[in-house]
């Protein structure tokens, strides 16, 4: 049971993103700012913070390209990005000591360093069409609030779970 | 400073920077077919999705009827007040409509531009970054369904099939950025003004109506449908309405901004049109030349 509630898990996420969250966004109801869910990539976040890093980064690659082949057209963007995401915070959370703070602005960064990829790498392909400055305020910003309410929000589960899973490795 | 990059996760890097940039030249081909595994993914994430959809979106339409009881008072009277204008309407509809059949009897024509076949499906998702506009809706190839059949809301066009897999497809919104996903459409009204929807302001949230003629009168208002005349689309379905002309960058053609009628991103239940009208056979073309 334990073994695959962490792939369960992001799974559960993966697919609430494209379903559940869509209901409840504010977009739905039109207003100008959009929020977009990275459930899977905080739990991925998660994962390359607290096991090794080759971990965090095979979930990256499966769930990027998943993610390339159900919700976009091009193949690649999401897959690249993510494994670099979760490659880049396994280094940072090396440097710094753990806990719910570091835990949160990791999130914060990884989330920012994934968005601002997808949308670098999709203005390059001519799938995004938006100012920088728009993108900052009407889509990075409502991001990182959403994100970093959920980050919080399953700090303390994931947090057991994964000390438990790190302590039965060692 | 600690190192990020050792020489040999540089190398790394580099590779997989190369390997993306071959899979992004890959997947910008136009491909009309998924391939197995895609196909076996997107139905088996398909299921998944609409088993978390369905309840998700009950809650929300709870909710949505909660904060409606409000206006329902007013609506009411609104829509009392339209009752009577119906009953003219549906007269007037029916004689026209007899009228039609009736000189395409005399003509002996059978099929034109305007006839379609529904196929009634719903919505189990949609992309969540919304750079790409996808909704995923119920049915797929197994359900008649074949990539670029138009799809409409009950409230009108809202775009077209993109890929297709055995029980669930893609359906690309007009409002999707796509370089590829353009539509030819005519201004409703005596003289017919032909343009077409190139891409989405999403900041004004209004649809781009482009290569309008520079001579062509048209005004805040005017309703705007498909033309049919892409080999595609039925005729006549409804995209949105006016509401701001301008002229492009060079001003040799007019842009208008349409207010899409359907609303792109309340999506529940669609319906998927297959055009009845036969589309030009290029082998008969060849044929006949031989």
């Amino acid at each position: 049971m334990n073994r695959i509630l962490l792939p369960f898990l992001a799974y559960v996420a993966f697919v609430a993103e494209s379903t559940i969250m869509q209901v409840m966004l504010p977009e739905y109801n039109g207003e100008g700012w959009l929020m977009v869910p990275r459930f899977t990539l905080v739990i991925i976040l998660f994962i390359s913070m607290y096991l090794k890093p080759q971990v965090g980064i095979a979930y990256a690659l499966v769930f990027g390209l998943l993610t390339d082949l159900l919700y976009t057209d091009i193949i690649g963007v999401y897959m690249f990005s993510m494994a670099l995401t979760a490659y880049l915070t396994s280094v940072f959370s090396r440097l710094v000591f753990g806990n719910v703070f570091v835990a949160f602005f990791l999130s914060l960064i990884g989330v920012t360093c994934l968005e601002t990829l997808v949308f670098g790498l999709n203005s390059l392909v001519g799938v995004a069409d938006m100012a920088w400055g728009i993108y900052l305020y009407d889509r990075l910003l409502p991001t990182l609030l959403l994100n970093g309410v959920f980050t919080l929000a399953i700090y303390y589960f994931i947090d057991k779970h994964l000390q438990k899973i790190k302590d039965r490795l060692n | 400073m600690p190192q990020f990059f050792s020489n040999k996760r540089l190398i790394i890097l580099l590779a997989s920077i190369i390997v993306l940039v071959a899979m992004i030249g890959f997947s910008m081909k136009q491909r009309e077919e998924l391939s197995w595994p895609e196909q076996f993914l997107k139905d088996t994430v398909g299921w998944t999705q609409s088993v978390f959809y369905k309840p998700a979106n009950y809650i929300a339409g709870f909710f949505e009827n909660v904060s409606e009881m409000k206006q329902i008072y007013h609506e009411n009277k609104l829509l009392k007040a339209r009752l009577d204008e119906y009953a003219q309407l549906s007269a007037d509809y029916q004689e026209l409509k007899d009228t039609n059949d009736t000189l395409k009897a005399q003509l002996d024509k059978q099929e034109d531009l305007t006839d379609y076949k529904i196929r009634e499906a719903s919505v189990i998702g949609r992309s969540p970054d919304s750079w790409n506009q996808f909704v995923f809706i119920n049915k797929g190839s197994k359900d008649g369904i074949e990539p670029k059949m138009a799809v409409i809301s009950p409230q009108g066009f809202i775009g077209k099939i993109s890929k297709v897999s055995p029980f669930h497809s893609t359906v690309q919104l007009i409002s999707d950025n796509d370089r590829t996903n353009r539509f030819s459409a005519i201004v409703q009204g005596n003289d017919r003004i032909f343009g077409t929807i190139e891409g989405y302001d999403s900041k004004k949230q209004k649809l781009m109506f482009k290569k309008i003629p520079m001579d062509a009168k048209i005004k805040k208002g005017q309703q705007v449908i498909t033309s049919g005349l892409g080999e595609v689309f039925p005729r006549g379905l409804l995209i949105g309405e006016i509401t701001e002309v301008e002229p492009d960058e060079v001003g040799l053609t007019q842009t208008a901004y349409l207010k899409p009628s359907a609303n792109l991103f309340d999506l529940d239940h669609l319906m998927v049109l297959e055009r009845k009208m036969e589309t030009l056979d290029e082998d008969e073309f060849t044929k006949e030349e031989e």
